[in-house]
């Protein structure tokens, strides 16, 4: 009995840790809702982790070429991303038009955006540490920086 | 405990009150014919580390090449400093048949006016006269865009840009507010 104790115990310590692990870059939020009849509804929520965890299972040639391009725009974009992770939560940008809503926001360490058009309506939350490693796994992908 | 505890108020009241206010760049677009509305937020600070990153085009190091300009030996800087102390008023007013173009000094900022008649397009820039001074530290043919954020940061809150045409209205501005509106 105390055994089996011991065991469960060990298990729940390492569900924790792994959870703890899993959701330690956040996660990624994507939810489409397409307005007509019978439209499609998405709701997916996947812990940031996963990602650039799994690109490193791509094999190199789908990410080489995307990876040498990515590269001549790294510094910037490592920079932005940054630069967003230091500033304050607040909405960045917002485009209305009579047809369509945007706004990308910054919110608690990720990125919103959401779309509002006739058609669907997109939203998609991405945590910005996660973004980064990503990015930094394909643009490995095309060579040694 | 008595004792260590109004400190420690005390010292989190000043590190609130020391620590500087995000700063924003603010653009604002509204088409009212078209309803179409645009608002960018662009915090100061992260201007201030994506502009140096770039290097395209004619933005290169934080520096913008201005192809035509050329100070011809003239210390721009020395320039700035003497406009800068010289009085308020108006420097220059050109008066055409199509376009009105007024720069003048007033209050510490430098104020360019101009009026398009045919396009009934009115522009008005306004540059802090510290703004102006960090842009033209990069010497001949360039422009310090990184210096000018980061004297942006320092201006107060201020209207940069607006651009009123028939069918819309621009604005441009800076302050403390994460929203543009």
């Amino acid at each position: 009995m105390l055994l089996l104790g011991k065991l469960g115990l060990g298990f729940l310590g390492t569900a924790l840790v792994t959870g703890a692990i899993v959701s330690s870059e956040g996660f990624i939020h994507v939810k489409v809702h397409e307005k007509q009849t019978n439209g499609t509804h998405i709701s997916l929520v996947v812990p940031a982790m996963i990602v650039p965890v799994t690109l490193k299972f791509v094999p190199n040639r789908y990410l080489a070429q995307g990876g040498t391009e990515l590269r001549r725009y790294l510094p910037v974009i490592d920079a932005a991303i940054s630069g967003l992770a230091d500033c304050s939560d607040g909405p960045l940008v917002d485009v209305t038009d009579p047809d369509e809503h945007v706004s990308v926001v910054k919110s608690g360490g990720s990125i919103v955006v959401d779309v509002d058009d006739p058609n669907e309506t997109v939203h998609v939350s991405v945590p910005l540490h996660a973004t980064r490693s990503a990015i930094d796994e394909i643009a490995y992908a095309g060579g040694p920086i | 405990m008595k004792t260590i505890l109004p400190v420690l108020a005390v010292l989190c009241l000043g590190t609130v009150a020391l620590a500087a206010p995000e700063r924003y760049l603010h653009v604002k677009v509204d088409d009212p014919v078209g309803r179409e509305h645009v608002r960018v937020n662009i915090p100061l600070s992260l201007a201030e580390k994506v502009i140096p990153a770039i290097n395209q085009g004619q933005l290169r190091n934080g520096k913008v090449e201005v192809g035509n300009f050329h100070a011809n030996g003239v210390d721009l800087k020395m320039l700035f400093e003497a406009v800068k102390a010289a009085p308020d008023g108006e420097f220059v007013t050109v008066q055409e048949p199509d376009t009105n173009v007024r720069v003048a000094k007033s209050n510490g900022k430098m104020i360019v006016h101009v009026i398009d008649k045919n396009g009934s397009e009115k522009v008005d820039v306004t540059i802090p006269w510290e703004v102006a001074q960090a842009l033209a530290t990069a010497g001949d043919q360039q422009l310090n865009v990184e210096a000018a954020i980061q004297a942006l940061e320092k201006a107060g809150d201020t209207t940069l840009v607006t651009v009123t045409d028939n069918h819309q209205t621009i604005r441009v501005w800076i302050d403390s507010r994460n929203t543009g509106d």
